[in-house]
């Protein structure tokens, strides 16, 4: 049974990153650059003309598969934590070349190169806050490992925490299934006087009065969004925003992803943490069908050694 | 002999002078200020936040002296800043409206600081050099009183680079040297931060000593290499802007105007770097270690990131900080 909520929690990160509306640009990387350069120019003329006709990623003259809805970032950085979760950290991410991620991850990889070891390198980081590190740990959390090692090598305080709170969450998901005590275990692991563990408990609060996940969208953007910083994957926005969406939908992922995808300025990661913890609590054969056939195949546009890589079959073996 | 008044006038006329000079140089590569300006060496036009926030700063500590709390500092945002923000907050960086989101949440310090993603502003930094001249050859007070600021608007890092301005003035308002400042500095924050890394490397860059005029474009180069985060669009991240307004201190002997115009050719948080290096260096040299044109130029605050201290000149400001020394 286990191992059923184990890839629940794989595909459910997937379906959550195919679900928020930058995976398309994400996976649009796999473009020529002068396909991004058009549509840069045309959201400058929608600007320049006031036109409300927005431009969306678009295929001219290129192939039109990474436009189809399906996983980008998210799911390509969990499926590189498990292939390489047995190995050093450090180690593991100084291997990687030509790869695109989270400006924590980026800065990480710099500070590598220059010298500057963990936790240094995910402290001395402008983005140590960011989410990228609870992403990976999914696979930590569903493999039932300390995410630790692996969260310092690219964030710190807030960005770690995150990481340890999903980590919990997953584990306690895999063993029981029960939302309402992985919830309880992220909790667990957030101390009240950090921006992070703060914003979970006002999350949380907001979505039980709000009552189900679609319907706590405005009361979560209202408590957790200040909408002033120019990136929305902060670790004490994200993670909070996934706990109180699992929560508020009973572990269902329909309707908790769905919900998250509606936070904009979250929408690149929280409905992927919010998909991983609902997958965990539901197990993989609960998740539609159409949503798995859509997001089980990665398409490279981070990891490019994945593309193509079968999210299942990635996990044989390891679950 | 230097008297602390003069001191206190030197600091935050060079800070008022390091902000206007480095304003048009905000985000500009050095090799974009070298091509515009060659060495900027004329204030073009007035001073930003960081003189402004400086003068807020000086006036809750003659308000409220040692006992200044961090709670003191968030009234005084509720009182006096947040009235006047009714549309756009002109001239604040993401640390200052998100703090104030934060107040306006009814969140208290620390939360303040630690809920918005700026924690490592160098808003703290900019305006940290009153609370050095508030607390002459006592580093460690100074940077004491300045945590109590930081506390309302950033977290981590952002603090730590407040600590350290303040506590660098603090060591050149007591006649330290060069050197000596930065070490002041250094011995305010934990040698596992990332900003001593960053001011040791910095240094460590320059060999602890004054630039000797050859290969300047190198230095400014390794300079860059030594702290700046290449992959982050941000420029204002106080570890980076304290160890490179430290090493232009450093750089320029503690002389005013080889400090202030080698910081700002530095470009990134140019006014910030301009503002931090120029206060420092004015505490070591007093008020006549400006340049008269510098001060010719600096009049009283617009008021125009902070309608409450419009009308304010930082000469007053420092003679009433002097006042209780």
């Amino acid at each position: 049974m286990s191992g059923d909520r184990i890839r629940g929690a794989f595909i459910g990160l997937a379906v959550g990153d195919a679900a928020g509306w930058p995976a398309a640009r994400h996976r649009a990387a796999l473009h020529a650059p002068w396909s991004r350069r058009l549509h840069r120019e045309l959201d400058a003329f929608a600007e320049e003309h006031r036109v409300t006709t927005l431009p969306v990623p678009f295929a001219l003259n290129q192939p039109v598969a990474p436009l189809r809805t399906g996983p980008s970032d998210d799911a390509e950085w969990l499926a590189w934590t498990a292939l390489t979760i047995d190995r050093p950290r450090a180690e593991a991410f100084r291997e990687l070349q030509d790869v695109r991620a989270r400006i924590s991850v980026v800065t990480a990889l710099d500070n590598l190169a220059e010298g500057v070891e963990p936790p240094a390198s995910g402290h001395d980081n402008p983005h140590h806050f960011d989410d990228a590190a609870a992403v990976r740990a999914v696979a930590y959390g569903a493999l039932g490992r300390d995410p630790t090692p692996d969260a310092q090598v690219t964030n710190a305080g807030d960005g770690v925490l995150g990481a340890l709170a999903m980590a919990a969450a997953i584990a306690q998901a895999v063993a029981t299934g029960e939302v309402g005590g992985a919830v309880e275990a992220a909790l667990a692991v957030l101390p009240e006087d950090t921006a992070i563990g703060h914003n979970a408990r006002l999350a949380l609060k907001a979505a039980r009065k709000a009552g189900d996940a679609f319907g706590a969208v405005p009361a979560l953007d209202a408590a957790l969004l200040d909408h002033v910083y120019s990136y929305g994957v902060g670790a004490a926005q994200t993670v909070p925003a996934a706990l109180a969406l699992a929560e508020a939908a009973g572990g269902e992922l329909s309707g908790a992803v769905a919900a998250a995808a509606c936070l904009a300025p979250l929408a690149d990661s929280a409905p992927a943490l919010t998909g991983a913890l609902a997958g965990a609590c539901g197990g993989y054969e609960a998740i539609p069908e159409g949503w798995t056939a859509s997001a089980r195949t990665l398409a490279g546009c981070c990891l490019p050694d994945l593309a193509g890589r079968d999210l299942i079959e990635l996990l044989e073996g390891i679950a | 002999m230097t008297s602390l008044r003069d001191r206190a006038r030197g600091c935050l006329l060079g800070l008022a002078a390091g902000d206007a000079l480095g304003a048009p140089a905000e985000n500009l590569t050095p090799e974009e200020i070298r091509r515009r300006w060659g060495r900027l060496t004329e204030i073009e036009g007035g001073g930003t936040d960081d003189t402004e926030y400086a003068v807020f700063a000086a006036s809750m500590l003659v308000r409220h002296g040692h006992a200044l709390s961090a709670a003191d500092v968030a009234d005084a945002y509720r009182t006096e800043i947040i009235p006047s923000v009714t549309g756009p907050m002109r001239g604040a960086g993401f640390s200052e409206l998100g703090t104030i989101e934060a107040l306006r949440r009814g969140l208290q310090p620390p939360l303040t600081g630690l809920v918005h993603a700026h924690g490592w502003s160098d808003g703290l930094a900019m305006r940290a050099a009153p609370y050095g001249v508030f607390c002459p050859g006592d580093p460690a007070e100074a940077a004491r009183l300045v945590e109590q600021d930081g506390l309302v608007s950033g977290s981590g890092e952002g603090i730590l680079g407040g600590r350290a301005v303040a506590a660098a003035v603090a060591a050149a308002m007591g006649g330290a040297t060069p050197p000596d400042v930065v070490r002041a500095a250094l011995s305010a924050v934990p040698a596992d931060s990332w900003t001593a890394r960053n001011v040791v490397r910095a240094c460590d860059t320059l060999g602890w000593s004054p630039l000797t005029g050859a290969a300047e474009d190198e230095v400014v180069e390794a300079l860059h290499r030594a702290v700046v985060v290449r992959h982050y669009p941000w420029t204002d991240l106080a570890p980076e802007a304290v160890a490179l307004a430290l090493a232009a201190f450093l750089a320029g002997d503690g002389e005013v105007e080889a400090s202030v115009t080698f910081g700002v050719s530095l470009g990134r948080d140019a006014d910030t770097i301009g503002a931090i290096a120029g206060a420092v260096a004015g505490a070591s040299r007093g008020e006549r270690g400006v340049p008269s044109r510098w001060a010719a130029r600096i009049g009283p605050v617009t008021g125009k990131c902070l309608p409450v201290v419009a009308g304010r000149h930082v000469l007053d400001v420092a003679d009433e900080l002097a006042e209780g020394l």
